[in-house]
Parts: structure tokens; C-alpha cells; sequence
């Protein structure tokens, strides 16, 4: 069985070639102060470290050492444009998708990818998810938790939820890492925001997609959610009883939340076993997928040798987590 | 998937599940069962007000508390006397309540001196309701918490007084979470004091400055301000500084036992986070404790596998709608847990803990 991991950040080559040269990228230059450099830009400060810096020559080196044969790819989300004017976003949008396609297409064996989309302009998101699935040969798009301060179980987002199902699009969705409700509520305090704030968008983007009634109204859609979903199934309990005795938590679904849970994907990026087995059992074993969090590779260097040497999993159980689950799902 | 059951679908909160409980064979402490006091009630009763907290109804006749520009619903059974609880607890098969305060009455956003009148009235009650029926009640005080010095008065003189095991406490007072360095005496006098200190949101939590519809402020955001509190106090060193300190995290701790990974993860990573915590959060897991308010068998027993089940112990949310309606038979019966863990959450951790 071949590794696939679906969580797997990528900074372009396009964009590092023009903030090398002095340039700007959509709003996004390097700094020129003393140390290492990171990109600045819409209202960000993000490091780069050497690995996202890699060519893909060089991630196809690091996806060997790792023993990952496939890499979905997935814009670096504190890159992502929603910030922008929607043209520029669309633009940035164009270009990464651009560069992610010819990645694909001169690695079909090792590469996927998901596109970015300029979620402030759903016409413009609709549009090049479009372009994204059916011209560029994308298997879906990732994105935020948030859209600036919508979320997603909003009206406005329905239209594009229809266009991923009718596409047979899969949405990925990775929360920033530092930039995040959290974060900025503690202004980052111990890391929290990354530690706590991470999985705590992760389990807000479930509630909103499970709450807001778009997985009924979609019964089709494709929706995965990176680190494992956050503590999404561990909370499951309180989000049900809360639909029990409160209607405003029933407004737009006749189940309880437990009821829908099953029905999106998460990834493996738990940091533990045990965690891990608990995102199984809630889940189950067919909507569990391998993500590595690449270059951000956790706990163990080898995300897919990790899953392997899991105890309690047949073989069976392991491959569909390895890469079985995505290639029924993308046609990997 | 969990199994969904179709006649789950329509559930009234005032009205309890038709099934009978299972009969009790074990001794039950709540360590997290409210008192909206009796004081309140009275003073507001004919429109007056209690130190300045008001009562109104809504347009379905249901009580609301007015305390400085702050609604809150109060739940019928929240004006009950001390008679009708102790009779709602014997269906319920509670033997003792260690009663805190209701939430909404923390009264931090108000001036210091109306937090200190209102403590120390509910806080008297407590005291009375203890000495009335020392069988069947404990207390956990309420404390004036903007004001540190009044906070430690108000602990001590609590204290000192049988029945009283500790306070309840919001997990962030005006916006500050409890590791700034202010709150490092009170932290040393609940050390002195002996006191158990039960950490629970009241008003806004983390995530109602994000969305507020479908309960969630309350169904995810109790979780994350409670998992926020664990690693604030752990890695702005509360823990290391007060070695014998005793806390309760409500609801189970959030969502600490599932996440503490990840948090281990950010204190090995980063040379910050160790500035105070000279160990992994992991490891200062079992010095908490936590109540099992987590309503699935999958996470409570996950919750014991975690800290242990020495360190879980038993909670009910009386008398608000996020209680189960049997917490007592919902321990009893569990299939994963074994009698003597039942037993230890149940009455025996809480025995040892406070001398019940």
C-alpha cells in the first residue's frame, strides 16, 4: 500500500523567487532586519524555515526519508490571500495553483495537490475551484477555518459548498497556526495558540459545518480536517447533549452532532496513539487519514512508519489509514 | 460512529428520562452542584435588589438574574430551598452536594465592594446549609476575585469555618488568567488554607468572541478556556511554586487529557514555555483534579486512562440543563469501568480529598 499524506504544507517556488530578488508576492516581502529571514505581509509575521524553502527535488529527498510516497499538497496557510483585495487574492490564488499543477504533473507519482483559494470572494473561489479540479487536475482545495471573521456555517458559503460537491472536490481544512482565535485572544502566550488554538479552530470548523446544517444540505461533500479534527470527537458528548436541550443548537439539523461526525475525514496528526485510537473508534476506521503536518513533522519522524508500527490495527485497518481511505476518496 | 437513537431526538430539559435509575450501591459526592442563594431570592422578591443584582423575567415568565448590565437565565430549580434540593438529590441518589456558587453571581466585573457583600451573603448561606445538614452538604465558597486582598479575606474566613472545602472560581477574571503574577498570594493562601479551588466559566469564554450561535460559547468554549487554565497555570508556574495546591477542573479538564499532547509538543519545542514548568505539562497532569462532566463512557474512560482514577471525581452541573438526568446510574452503568474506579470517582477520592 502506498503512503499518501493529505497534510502537507507547500511555500511556492514563485514566491520565494520574488521576495529573493527584493520583490514583493501579493503583499508579501522578506525581512530585512538582522537573523533569520521570514516573510512579512498581510498582518503576519511568517518564519521559513529551511525546509519550506525546499524545491521539490529536495521534498521528494525528505518524502523518502520519511517513507511517505505521496504528498497532497496544500498552500502554507499563513500565505493564503483572504486578507487581500479579492483580485490580488484571486491572483495569488492563480499563481499557486498554477505552480502546484505543474508539480503534479511533472511528479504525477509523488505529487497531489489542493488549490488555495481567495475565500473573501466566493463567485472568484467558485470560479477557480473550477479551473482548480477540471483544467489543472487539483483534487480539491484547501482552506482556513475561518474567512477573515465569517465562518463557514454562514449563508454565504453555500454556493461554493454546492460547486466542491458537484465537483467531487475534497475541502481540506488546516486553521492558521499562530494567527488564530486563540492566538490572538492570549496574544500567544506559552504558544498556546498554536498548542491549544490549533485543534480548538479545528473543532470550531467541524461545529460550524456540523451545526450550520451544510453537511445535510451537501450530502455529497467531500470535507477533510487536519489534526485529527482537534478534540472534536473527545467533546462529542457536550456538543450533543447541548443540541438536546438547547434549540438554538437545533435549528438547522434534526440529528445530533455525533450523528454527522462520521461523515467528514480527519487526518492523523493526533500526537498520540491513544488519541489516535479514540479518533478511530469515534470515526471510524474508513474516515481516518495519513497526514504528516510536513515540514512541521511531529512526534515521530516518520509518519507513516508510526502508523505501521501501531498496535491494536490489523494490516487492513493500517493500509486504509495509509493510503487506502484517500485513494477511494481522490482517485490517487 | 456513536449509535444515534431516534428517541433522543426530542428531549425537554425540565423533563427527566422516563428510564429508571439504576439502584445505588455506592455512597455519591457532587463536587459540582450550584446554589443561586436563598438571600438573593428573598431581597429580590418584591423588585428590590440584592447589593445591586436585580430580577426580571423573560417573555416565557423564566427568572433572569440582572447583575450589572449581565443577564442570565436561572433554571426553575434554582430558587428550590434546601428542603427540595435535598429531595431532588435522593432521587438522584446524591448523597452529598459540596454546593458552589451559580456562575452568573461571581460578580468580578462589578466594583470589589458589591463582590465582597455578595461572597460573603451566598458564602454565609453555604455555611448555614453545612452546619444545618453536615450529612448531606459541603461548600465551596465564592470569592470577590478583582480584588486579591479581599479574595485571600474572604478564603481565610471561609476556612476557618467547618464545611467549607475550598472556593470555585472563574478560569479568567476580567480578561486576566489566574497565572499572572498578582494572583500568586492568593494561589499561597488557598495553598495554606487547605483549600480546593474548582475552576468554572462564568459569562463569556474564549470562543463566544468568535461565534455565539448553537451554544457553542458554552459546548466548546467551556472546554477551551478549562484546557487554557491547565496549561496557563502549568507553564506560568503555579504548580512548581505552590507544590501542594489543590484544583479542580470542571468538565473534565476540557479538553487537556486529548490535547495534552500537542502541549507537550509546544514545551519541548520552545525554550519559553519551560521558563517555569521544569517538567512536560504531561507530567503535572495528575496533579489536578477533575470532575467526570464529560458524557460519553468513550471519554471518561479515556479521562481516567489519562490522570487516573484516583484523580477523577464525580459532578453533576445540578440543577442547570447541561446535566445529565441520572449522573449517579450513568456511572454505575458504564461497562469499562470497573466498581472499584466506579467507587473512587463516585465518593471515595472526594472522601480522601476533603475529609467527607
Amino acid at each position: 500500500m502506498r503512503s499518501i499524506d493529505v497534510h502537507a504544507h507547500l511555500v511556492p517556488q514563485c514566491l520565494l523567487k520574488t521576495v529573493d530578488a527584493g520583490g514583493e508576492w501579493h503583499g508579501l516581502r522578506l525581512s530585512t532586519g538582522d537573523g533569520p529571514k521570514h516573510l512579512e505581509g498581510h498582518g503576519r509575521t511568517i518564519p521559513l524555515p529551511p525546509p519550506l524553502r525546499f524545491t521539490p527535488e529536495q521534498r521528494i529527498d525528505d518524502m523518502d526519508q520519511q517513507g511517505t510516497d505521496v504528498q497532497v499538497v496544500s498552500i502554507h496557510m499563513p500565505i493564503a490571500g483572504y486578507r487581500l483585495d479579492a483580485d490580488q487574492g484571486l491572483k495569488l490564488a492563480q499563481e499557486f495553483n498554477d505552480e502546484v499543477s505543474s508539480m503534479t504533473k511533472q511528479w504525477p507519482q509523488r505529487f497531489a495537490g489542493l488549490a488555495t483559494l481567495p475565500a473573501q470572494d466566493v463567485g472568484a473561489s467558485i470560479t477557480e475551484l473550477e479551473r482548480a479540479v477540471t483544467q489543472l487536475g487539483l483534487k480539491g482545495a484547501e482552506l482556513d477555518t475561518v474567512v477573515n471573521q465569517s465562518n463557514w456555517d454562514e449563508e454565504q458559503f453555500l454556493p461554493l459548498f454546492k460547486a466542491a460537491e458537484e465537483l467531487g472536490a475534497l475541502l481540506f481544512y488546516h486553521p492558521q497556526p499562530a494567527d488564530n482565535l486563540l492566538a490572538q485572544q492570549m496574544n500567544d502566550r506559552y504558544s498556546l495558540g498554536n498548542s491549544i488554538g490549533v485543534p480548538l479552530e479545528d473543532t470550531l470548523l467541524v461545529a460550524a459545518l456540523i451545526f450550520g446544517g451544510v453537511l445535510d444540505k451537501c450530502p455529497d461533500l467531500k470535507v477533510c480536517v487536519a489534526h485529527g479534527g482537534g478534540p472534536a470527537c473527545f467533546g462529542l458528548g457536550r456538543l450533543d447533549h447541548g443540541w438536546k436541550v438547547r434549540s438554538e443548537a437545533r435549528i438547522n439539523i434534526q440529528y445530533p452532532p455525533s450523528h454527522y461526525l462520521g461523515r467528514m475525514y480527519y487526518d492523523t496528526v493526533t500526537n498520540s496513539e491513544a488519541a489516535l485510537r479514540f479518533l478511530i473508534d469515534t470515526v471510524g476506521i474508513d474516515h481516518v487519514v495519513l497526514g504528516s503536518d510536513w515540514p512541521f513533522v511531529g512526534w515521530d519522524p516518520s509518519p507513516a512508519g508510526w502508523v505501521q508500527g501501531l498496535q491494536g490495527l490489523t494490516q487492513e485497518e493500517k493500509d486504509k489509514i495509509l493510503g487506502g481511505n484517500i485513494e477511494t476518496l481522490l482517485h490517487i | 460512529m456513536l449509535p444515534f437513537r431516534e428517541d433522543q431526538t426530542h428531549w425537554a430539559s425540565e423533563t427527566r428520562h422516563a428510564e429508571p435509575p439504576l439502584e445505588k450501591t455506592m455512597r455519591s459526592i457532587d463536587i459540582h452542584a450550584h446554589l443561586t442563594p436563598q438571600c438573593f431570592w428573598r431581597a429580590t422578591q418584591d423588585g428590590g435588589d440584592w447589593h445591586t443584582v436585580k430580577r426580571d423575567q423573560d417573555g416565557q415568565g423564566q427568572e433572569i438574574a440582572v447583575v450589572g448590565g449581565h443577564r442570565g437565565q436561572l433554571p426553575p430549580k434554582s430558587s428550590w430551598t434546601p428542603e427540595q434540593r435535598l429531595s431532588d438529590m435522593d432521587s438522584l441518589g446524591v448523597d452529598v452536594q459540596v454546593v458552589s456558587p451559580y456562575s452568573g453571581f461571581y460578580n468580578y466585573h462589578l466594583d470589589a465592594s458589591i463582590a465582597i457583600a455578595t461572597s460573603r451573603d451566598s458564602n454565609d448561606e453555604v455555611g448555614q446549609m453545612a452546619k444545618s445538614w453536615p450529612g448531606r452538604f459541603a461548600g465551596l465558597g465564592t470569592l470577590p476575585m478583582q480584588d486579591v486582598g479581599a479574595a485571600i479575606t474572604e478564603l481565610e474566613r471561609i476556612m476557618s469555618q467547618p464545611g467549607f472545602k475550598g472556593a470555585m472560581i472563574n478560569d479568567q477574571i476580567n480578561g486576566k488568567w489566574l497565572d499572572e503574577p498578582e494572583f500568586l498570594p492568593f494561589w499561597k493562601a488557598a495553598e495554606a488554607s487547605g483549600a480546593m479551588i474548582l475552576f468554572h466559566q462564568g459569562g463569556n469564554t474564549l470562543v463566544s468572541g468568535r461565534i455565539s450561535r448553537y451554544h457553542l460559547p458554552n459546548s466548546i468554549g467551556n472546554l477551551a478556556d478549562r484546557t487554557v487554565n491547565f496549561a496557563s497555570l502549568v507553564m506560568g508556574g503555579v504548580m512548581d511554586a505552590c507544590p501542594d495546591l489543590r484544583i479542580c477542573l470542571s468538565h473534565g479538564g476540557g479538553y487537556t487529557c486529548q490535547g495534552i499532547g500537542r502541549i507537550d509538543r509546544s514545551w519541548e519545542t520552545r525554550l519559553e514555555n519551560q521558563v517555569h514548568a521544569k517538567q512536560p505539562p504531561s507530567a503535572y497532569l495528575r496533579r489536578f483534579y477533575y470532575d467526570c462532566i464529560v458524557y460519553t463512557e468513550q471519554s471518561l474512560r479515556y479521562l481516567i486512562d489519562t490522570v487516573g482514577a484516583d484523580r477523577v471525581v464525580f459532578g453533576t452541573d445540578w440543577p442547570y440543563d447541561m446535566a445529565l438526568d441520572w449522573p449517579v446510574s450513568w456511572v454505575l452503568g458504564m461497562e469499562s469501568i470497573t466498581d472499584e474506579e466506579k467507587e473512587l470517582i463516585l465518593s471515595k477520592n472526594l472522601e480522601n480529598l476533603l475529609g467527607i
